[in-house]
């Protein structure tokens, strides 16, 4: 027999080895190095894709849990465990990619004693730990059994529907609490996403999503170790209806591929059919309340991700599961829970991070390490999933037959030798092959120095190092690591304090006393053209409909002339215009002269070593002309170099 | 009850204020003025007050606003934050985790985080305690220039605000940013132009912890009555159950009785 799962095996071992990788590098160099985190976007892929939103997709736990303990419907009784397993592993992989997340990790317990009761985190954190102790009390039994430990199983089951209500209130209230933490948020959450129904959407959507996050792993884990309980046999071996076991529906004329296990997994499928269609109703009728509706007809990239997201999460799995074509398809009910998590998990991208990028202005795309950390803890639950469930009875009466390819972990079974054969030909050669490729290639690919910077990008760096109070500038123009450093206050107060400032600063940008030089001499050793036409135009055309300046004049005309022709040399001088405000420069009298910044260099030379020269004949100091009374040789500081480092690559190219 | 009074009419932009302020908290000042052009606002960690364009020539100090019901002392999962009676939000380090729902939960984007370092903590503008203790102004107020800050309890600030207001009617708008917004600020700010390009919505939201506490504080109450419904849901399914199986199991007798009656002699 075929290994199935082979592939996805590998798959899953290359991604939980990439982020270990990604979560060691985040641990050694920290948040801000590693994460595209900023002080704009404080809550990024982690908290939102790993916590909310996997948090919500692991709600089977609780909802399997009241169909089958509350309700005592009798068919959904070998849903129970996996669900449960499904919930323990879900949370629990939450809460380690949670733990990267915060920026003192070692200081995860602290809820536990310091306590705000007013707080929606507060009240979350104890709920989810909690939660998850009721998971693993509900799963112990598994583990138990194999441990023969009798006494303790009948225990357990004995508590079992108190533990299950237990957690069902604790799910009806965290799953409700996520949605409240952005409650705080009514000013800069996107109208859209923003209504004080937030916790009733996402319990109730994280209620039909989880159910169908049941149904896609029972059907997956069907197609992978026992296609016909699922699946039918194929129409070939498929027996005359008199032999077929599924129960009295089916009728010698449905032709439906079905096994005996697809009826329980399809009326699941329907009833968190059920659930999303009431989410879609909720959500339409909270458009509608809240004023949403506006904003949705505005027609903003956010109304279509809006609608997007609404039609995978419920309309798309509501209409599938509509259909009876489909809804009798394991490939068409695995199609519609399929969707119905990727909505879900969008929804919630929406809500933490996609709903205030209108109010941060910017766009966050999380990291290199931040993926590899978020679907590396994902892809370890998963791993774990499949060695749980081929070693104890999770998804049958007893654990899948074909073992023998089946990964690493059966290293507990069979005779040593046997062990060592088999895990040098299959799982733990291929693992091996993984690992060696995957953690050198993610290592590069992650290492820091890194960070995102949120401000944009500018191709004109400012001098390198100014202190704030201004009383020293280390200025090194070409950032060559030799600077000078120009004791700024000292000549302030040498030349006459604030009246002196226009001896240096020719200022041009009006209220603007802090301008660096090098916003308008942009190159080390070559004239710049600040000219900016676009904007002259504009104000211009401004000013004549505003019947100010020439009103007769077109704009083109206003500078240069009626000649017809549009070039430097036609147009006015800059001086004619700019009378008053523009410091007007001996030497450059042509406007096509004024529209270029010397270089840098030029441009603190003419500074710097006129006035030294008229300085060294008043005050008979000769060595105020050299070159090394500012060329020291100097290097540098470099400011808080772990920030500078990582800040879009300070420090390359020429000023 | 301290408060802050910026009247930005009179702020030049000297930025006076950060420099004093770098220096009092003993920050990096070669740092903080790299990210005067890096950050959005001016605001990072290792600058704590920034002046902020306003509208043309007009500037405005902008720092922690120490909200009277700060959203941020609400969200805090562990009880880091606290409004001290004195006015300022005061930030307990030895509590926080790093969450950073603070920065999340803050209507004004204010606290910023120490992105740079690998034991983070949260960083924001504290009202100088050390000198309020020595009955000092904070340095920010104690280093401006034009007089554009003023500092004393927050009825006197209000006082004096509406006082300037009266005096010139024609150079201020008649409202104070920070006396209602958000439940009130104790950083206060009175200006000739309208200041909703710095973040004050206008009509006056509420205090953000009144969206979210009444919901919160019911949350036990919640599920301890969703634990009873589900008990006695639990009780009647149970009981439904055993009501059917036994009328089953009678209906099955009764046919016994009426198909087979005197059936002894066959077993």
């Amino acid at each position: 027999m075929t290994d199935r799962t082979r592939v996805t095996k590998d798959i899953l071992w290359a991604l939980a080895l990439a982020g270990l990788v990604a979560a060691i590098l985040r641990l050694w160099f920290g948040l801000g190095a590693t994460t595209a985190l900023s002080d704009a976007v404080p809550w990024g892929l982690w908290k939102i894709l790993n916590m909310v939103g996997g948090v919500a997709l692991s709600t089977s736990g609780f909802t399997v849990g009241f169909l089958v303990y509350v309700l005592r419907i009798e068919r959904f009784k070998p849903f129970m465990k996996p669900a449960i397993l499904i919930a323990f592993l879900g949370y629990g992989c939450s809460c380690l990619a949670l733990l990267f997340d915060i920026g003192l990790p070692h200081r995860f317990w602290h809820p536990i004693v310091m306590w705000n009761i007013n707080s929606f985190l507060f009240e979350v954190f104890w709920c989810v730990m909690l939660y998850f102790t009721v998971t693993a009390i509900e799963l112990a039994p598994l583990f138990l059994e194999k441990l023969k430990a009798a006494k303790a199983v009948r225990f357990l089951h004995r508590i079992a529907v108190g533990v299950v209500i237990i957690g069902i209130s604790l799910s009806s209230l965290h799953h409700s609490s996520l949605g409240s933490l952005f409650l705080v948020t009514p000013q800069r959450l996107h109208p859209l996403w923003y209504t004080p129904w937030l916790p009733l959407l996402f319990i109730v959507s994280a209620m039909g999503a989880g159910l169908m996050v049941v149904v896609l792993i029972r059907i997956l884990w069907a197609r992978w170790y026992d296609p016909t309980s699922v699946f039918g046999l194929p129409a070939a071996r498929r027996p005359s209806v008199t032999a077929v076991s599924n129960g009295g529906s089916v009728s010698p004329y449905d032709r439906g591929p079905e096994g005996p296990q697809f009826p329980a997994i399809r009326s699941m499928a329907s009833i968190a059919g059920s659930i999303l269609a009431v989410y879609a109703g909720l959500k339409l009728l909270d458009l509608l309340l809240y004023g949403g509706w506006t904003s949705l007809m505005a027609g903003t990239w956010e109304s279509w991700l809006f609608l997007g997201e609404l039609a995978l999460t419920a309309l798309i799995p509501a209409v599938l599961m509509a259909i009876p074509r489909v809804r009798r398809s394991p490939a068409g009910v695995a199609i519609a829970a399929g969707s119905a998590a990727l909505g879900l998990a969008m929804n919630r991208l929406s809500v933490g991070i996609f709903g205030y990028f209108h109010d941060i202005g910017a766009i966050y795309f999380p990291s290199l390490v931040e993926w590899a950390v978020a679907l590396g803890v994902v892809a370890a639950a998963g791993l774990v999933l499949f060695w749980v469930g081929e070693h104890f009875p999770v998804f049958g009466e007893r654990p899948p037959v074909s073992r023998s390819t089946a990964g690493l972990f059966q290293l507990s079974y069979g005779s040593l030798r046997q062990l060592w054969k088999t895990a040098l030909t299959n799982s733990l050669h291929r693992v091996t092959y993984v690992a060696v490729f995957i953690i050198p290639v993610a290592f590069i690919l992650m290492y820091p120095p890194y960070r995102a910077d949120s401000s944009p990008a500018d191709p004109i760096r400012p001098a390198r190092g100014v202190d704030i109070e201004r009383t020293v500038l280390e200025i090194d123009g070409d950032h060559g690591g030799v600077m000078t450093r120009f004791a700024h206050a000292e000549h302030q107060q040498r030349l006459g304090d604030s009246a002196s400032c226009v001896f240096c600063h020719h200022v041009c940008l009006p209220g603007d006393k802090s301008t660096p030089c090098s916003r308008c001499h942009r190159r080390m050793n070559q004239a710049t053209c600040i000219f900016e036409h676009d904007f002259h135009t504009r104000a211009v055309a401004e000013k004549e409909e505003l019947g100010g300046i020439h009103p007769e004049n077109h704009s083109c005309m206003h500078c240069h002339g009626e000649s017809g022709l549009e070039s430097p040399t036609t147009a006015r001088s800059c001086l004619d215009c700019h009378k008053e405000d523009m410091y007007p420069m001996q030497a450059a009298s042509q406007a096509e002269d004024l529209m270029h910044a010397i270089s840098f260099r030029e441009a603190m030379h003419r500074t710097c070593v006129a006035c030294h020269e008229r300085s060294m004949l008043v005050f008979n100091r000769p060595d105020l002309s050299e070159c090394r009374t500012c060329h020291q040789s100097l290097q540098p500081r470099q400011p808080q170099e772990s920030t500078m480092a990582h800040r879009g690559g300070e420090g390359l190219g020429p000023m | 009850m301290y408060a802050l009074l910026v009247d930005v009419t009179k702020c030049t932009a000297c930025e006076q204020c950060v420099a004093a302020c770098v220096r009092e908290h003993g920050l990096d000042r070669w740092q903080a003025e790299h990210d005067r052009a890096t950050t959005r606002d001016g605001l990072s960690s290792h600058r704590l007050v920034s002046i902020q364009d306003v509208d043309d020539g007009r500037f405005a100090r902008k720092s922690c606003m120490h909200c009277l019901e700060p959203s941020c002392v609400s969200a805090c999962l562990v009880g880091g934050l606290t409004k001290s009676a004195d006015g300022p939000v005061l930030y307990d380090r030895d509590k926080c985790i790093g969450c950073r729902y603070c920065m999340l939960a803050c209507p004004f984007q204010v606290p910023r985080y120490e992105w740079d370092k690998t034991q983070p903590f949260m960083v924001k503008c504290d009202f100088c305690p050390d000198r309020l203790a020595r009955s000092e102004p904070p340095a920010c107020v104690a280093a401006c220039p034009q007089g554009a800050l003023s500092f004393g309890t927050r009825e006197k600030m209000l006082g004096e605000a509406r006082a300037r207001i009266a005096r010139s009617p024609r150079r201020y708008v008649d409202h104070i940013w920070g006396e209602k917004e958000f439940g009130g600020t104790s950083v206060l700010y009175i200006a000739d132009v309208d200041l909703a390009s710095l973040g004050w919505p206008s009509p006056e939201p509420p205090p953000i912890p009144s969206l979210t506490e009444d919901l919160v504080h019911k949350t036990p109450f919640i599920g301890f009555g969703v634990g009873l419904g589900l008990i006695a849901l639990n009780w009647i399914v149970k009981r439904r159950n055993l009501l059917n199986s036994e009328r089953q199991k009678l209906a099955e007798q009764d046919r016994e009785e009426i198909w087979r009656p005197g059936d002894e002699e066959y077993d």
